[in-house]
């Protein structure tokens, strides 16, 4: 009866001295899959148009119905090659599940995904992860 | 007259401040041990290797919302976190912590009060403690709160029996009630040498006791929610932590009087090395191991906590306290 008891003290004890499994995640972070599912951005194209059509294929593939889009005419070519741009583009991260279905779905690969998951905003209130698309656009020049 | 009585209420604050000391940083050991034996860290944010999370600690439970149960029995709710605190502070009076020192042409012992009772008084006020679980759990209106009280109840009759038998063997071998008296017994060899049982015994029934793994019956968090402080929070819920945390304090000094040889070095090339010192150190070791139990072993059954106090533990003490008896007689000390 005795043995196994210490035989746990043992155990315990020699834990004490192994090394931390542990990543102080603020200050350290763990490197993250290539194909890692974060935070969705809409492409520019070379010409710094946007990308996106406004088809919806996005929107009726999302299966947690967190994007909204509408589309608008765009004539003069401007802001888009195919002459229709998407006027509002609204991702709701509370009900975003980051399958990548849209990223599938999208067939000009208007949207994609990158490798960042901070997506914590201070203070309260969900609508703070009801995220416009200027928050989604491609930075131009950057990302 | 006054000079003696100014000179015990100094005595008495020093002790305090050291043990609330260490109580604060107790709570920080206990996370850190238990981080590291499963390999995580503990808190590590608050100052260098979150040695300012007491501080941390004690402000945030000072801010937090005091939520009082409405239909709770309001004397004793209040009264319970008072009472948790007061057991460990009350025996704090009588545990040497070194031998006399002179200062200033007087000879001071490091002692509040050597009276040559100790013991029983160490005994009477350390069952003060259950007052606290019981008056918690009852008044707090709440079923686990209540079953956790009752549970407290029991486990502190059955194993208060058995801490004061394996002290017997300790009294019988000094002669002596006075710990000052069995610290000074044990100069030349530790009294777990000569009681190697009644330590073991000790350290089973002082775990019990303060209702630490893997006898945390009163508390399982698995079964009664927090247990007797399920419906306290803010510097109530703190006072029960205090409380159970200076009773670790205390319980693990008189472990070090009463077996491990109190002030006095464990080799004599050492006793250059100040007796308080000694002392600390060897309450920490024994901090330690209670820690070391609590996150080594799962909790016990009910059932298997009583059978194991009054069918193994109780039989174990009065075999003790025999073999004492006996080779006592048999070396012609009596």
């Amino acid at each position: 009866m005795v043995g196994p008891l210490l035989k746990g003290l043992r155990v315990t004890f020699g834990h004490l001295f192994k090394p931390a499994v542990t990543v102080k995640y603020p200050y350290e972070k763990r490197p993250v899959a290539e194909r890692y599912r974060g935070r969705h951005i809409l492409k520019l194209d070379e010409d710094g148009r946007e990308k996106c059509c406004a088809c919806g294929l996005c929107e009726a593939v999302c299966p947690a119905g967190a994007i909204t889009l509408y589309g608008a005419e765009d004539p003069e070519f401007k802001r888009s090659d195919v002459g229709k741009i998407a006027e509002t583009y609204e991702i709701d991260y509370a009900r975003c599940i980051f399958c990548g279905y849209c990223v599938d779905a999208c067939p000009r690969g208007a949207i994609i995904m990158t490798t960042d998951y901070e997506l914590t905003v201070p203070g309260p209130g969900r609508r703070h992860l009801y995220k416009d698309k200027d928050w989604l656009l491609e930075k131009r020049g950057g990302e | 007259m006054i000079v003696a009585i100014v000179i015990a209420a100094i005595k008495l604050l020093i002790l305090f401040a050291v043990l609330m000391l260490f109580v604060a940083y107790g709570t920080l050991a206990e996370r850190k041990v238990s981080g590291h034996i499963q390999d995580r860290l503990g808190p590590y944010h608050c100052g260098p290797h979150g040695l300012l999370q007491p501080l941390a600690d004690g402000l945030k439970l000072f801010f937090k919302e005091d939520i009082v149960a409405s239909e709770s029995d309001k004397i004793l709710y209040y009264l319970a976190p008072m009472i948790a605190i007061v057991p460990a502070v009350l025996a704090l009076g009588v545990i040497p912590v070194g031998d006399s020192v002179t200062l200033f042409g007087r000879k001071i012992g490091l002692v509040v009060a050597d009276i040559n009772v100790a013991l029983l008084y160490l005994l009477a006020v350390s069952s003060f403690s259950v007052y606290a679980i019981v008056f918690g759990g009852w008044s707090s209106n709440s079923k686990y709160p209540l079953l956790g009280g009752l549970r407290s109840a029991a486990q502190f009759i059955s194993y208060e029996l058995i801490l004061g038998l394996s002290i017997m063997g300790v009294i019988m071998v000094v002669g002596s009630f006075s710990l000052v008296d069995i610290v000074h017994y044990q100069k030349s060899m530790w009294m777990v040498v000569y009681q190697p049982l009644a330590f073991i015994i000790y350290m089973i029934a002082a775990t019990a006791e303060l209702n630490r793994l893997p006898f945390d019956l009163p508390e399982a968090e698995s079964e009664l929610v927090g247990g007797y402080h399920t419906e306290y929070s803010s510097m109530k819920f703190a006072m029960f932590f205090l409380g159970e945390y200076a009773n670790m304090t205390v319980t693990s000094a008189v472990a070090v009087c009463l077996f491990l040889g109190g002030w006095y070095s464990p080799l004599s090339f050492l006793s250059w090395i100040p007796g308080p010192i000694w002392f600390a150190l060897k309450l920490m070791a024994v901090f330690f191991f209670l820690l070391w139990l609590r996150w080594t072993y799962p909790r016990f059954r009910y059932d298997q906590l009583m059978v194991f106090s009054w069918k193994y533990l109780l039989p174990l003490a009065l075999v003790n306290i025999l073999a004492t008896g006996g080779v006592m007689i048999l070396l012609g000390g009596i």
